[in-house]
């Protein structure tokens, strides 16, 4: 039984932590520029310069082969980009990736958890090697937040997929994250868990945290967030406030029809 | 230094429990190493002088192809679910990840050498009273540079397409020299009259397991692809 998702369990910041993100509030949390991406002598992204600030919700599209997954690989450290500039929470990527890595959390349609651990294993296992304290009992407070508690102790490999992606993401919030970045988290979700974790997605920013999130369902992604940035062919070719674009000319930027 | 270590420890401690749980790398690995052992050990029952002088070589084909299955078993465990990209978004080092693979891999070829080398002294009249313990260390010793040379490549080959048998391709060139140097050692160590392990030998063998574990610590995240 999953009960009502609420800001207060997922994200309960110290006193002093809401003073300072009161004061850096405003804060570049991403500033990317010209990024490209080279595989096997085929631009994948051609100079996509994107600036991402504190408390933004962002919406990232594009179509199948656009580039989407490619620039999320780039802006959580798990590759490089060919040519460009990545600053990420005001740390230069490359040089400070272990420190980025602290501070970012990364869903995408793969979970990234083992199978044969329980869900609290496995959130337990990321939080040890994230230095979180107590992780054993970070890791139950997100389960029982995320309403899986009486499933803690289950292996991840019994659950259903909307169950273990729930598990995906209290594996990126683990470490408490100043940004999430959501890879396609709804692929493969049917329609319960898929609202579950859209409340989820809204509850977080409300908290104050930072997400991009890369999603192939457009009415879905204008509403959940503020911003919309449209690639196509690996080229940035829309950066609009999302109440400033229908779904219908999204999809035409996304088909290159308004290019 | 110390976080490191931990770091180390809590990736090996969940390699332990998964196969501790599942036991999907030691059974099959085990099973592999002891039909090996066997199958060969019965080849050559008729000519039991011939089994004595070809012990250590037939021992090290079962160590050889048990390891490159321990290999690709402990790797693929990472590939699944994209479970090697979490650990890679984790704020530790990249060698803490080759450390704690090489540690399990070791371990795992550790306790599998013993069960095979069990297997192989009841069908080869082959005897190791005369030098348990550096029988014992030349297997130790040349585990370490098979283990590690083992964790890279497999990381290598997980990270392409070509599955099954790619593994070996790599590694059984490689590794050859460690082996013909181990065996020769095992067999000097066993001829009438030796007196146990040969210092200038086990030499050689860390002298391998230096360059293999080196080698491996530096080229692993560059092969490391999530």
């Amino acid at each position: 039984m999953t009960r009502a998702f609420t800001i207060s369990d997922v994200h309960q910041l110290p006193a002093e932590r809401r003073t300072e993100t009161r004061a850096a509030a405003g804060a570049l949390h991403l500033k990317a520029e010209q990024l490209c991406k080279v595989i096997d002598e085929r631009a994948i992204l051609r100079d996509v310069s994107l600036e991402i600030f504190r408390g933004d919700f962002v919406a990232l599209l594009g179509a199948n082969g656009a580039g989407k997954s490619t620039l999320f690989r780039i802006l959580s450290t798990l590759n490089s980009a060919t040519s460009g500039t990545l600053e990420l929470l005001g740390l230069r990527a490359g040089t400070n990736a272990a420190a980025i890595r602290a501070k970012i959390g990364l869903v995408s349609h793969q979970s990234m958890l083992y199978g044969d651990l329980t869900a609290l294993e496995n959130l337990t296992f990321f939080g040890r090697l994230y230095g979180v304290k107590e992780p054993a009992k970070r890791a139950a407070e997100l389960l029982a937040t995320l309403g899986l508690k009486q499933r803690a102790n289950d292996r991840v490999k019994s659950f259903s997929r909307g169950m273990a992606q729930r598990v995906a993401i209290a594996r990126a919030l683990v470490h408490d994250p100043e940004l999430l970045l959501a890879d396609e988290p709804f692929a493969g979700l049917d329609a319960p868990s898929a609202a579950v974790l859209e409340k989820l997605l809204t509850d977080l920013n409300a908290a104050g945290k930072t997400i991009l999130l890369a999603n192939h369902d457009i009415a879905q992604s204008l509403r959940l967030a503020r911003r919309a940035v449209i690639l196509f062919r690996g080229r940035k070719i829309a950066d609009v406030r999302s109440e400033d674009i229908t779904p219908g000319e999204a999809l035409l930027h996304m088909e290159g029809a308004a290019a | 230094m110390s976080t490191m270590l931990s770091q180390v420890a809590v990736l090996v401690e969940k390699d332990l429990r998964i196969e501790g749980r599942t036991r999907q790398t030691l059974g099959i690995v085990l099973v592999l190493g002891i039909l090996i052992t066997s199958v060969l050990g019965l080849g050559l029952s008729s000519q039991p002088q011939l089994a004595a002088l070809g012990a250590p070589a037939i021992l090290w084909v079962a160590y050889l192809f048990s390891g490159v299955l321990c290999f690709e078993k402990t790797m693929a465990v990472e590939r699944q679910e994209g479970a090697l990209a979490g650990l890679l978004l984790a704020p530790i080092d990249r060698s803490v990840i080759f450390a704690a693979k090489l540690f399990t891999n070791l371990l795992l070829m550790l306790g599998t050498a013993a069960v095979i080398t069990a297997v192989g002294l009841l069908f080869f009249n082959f005897s190791l009273a005369a030098a348990p313990l550096g029988f014992v260390l030349v297997i130790a010793i040349s585990m370490l540079g098979f283990a590690a040379l083992g964790t890279l490549l497999s990381a290598l080959a997980s990270s392409t397409r070509l599955q099954g048998g790619f593994l070996a391709m790599l590694l059984f060139p490689l590794i050859l020299p460690l082996v013909i140097a181990s065996t020769v050692q095992i067999n000097a160590m066993f001829r009438p009259g030796a007196t146990g392990a040969d210092t200038g030998g086990l030499a050689i063998l860390g002298a391998f397991d230096l360059i293999f574990l080196v080698t491996s610590w530096i080229v692993f995240e560059l092969v490391l692809e999530p």
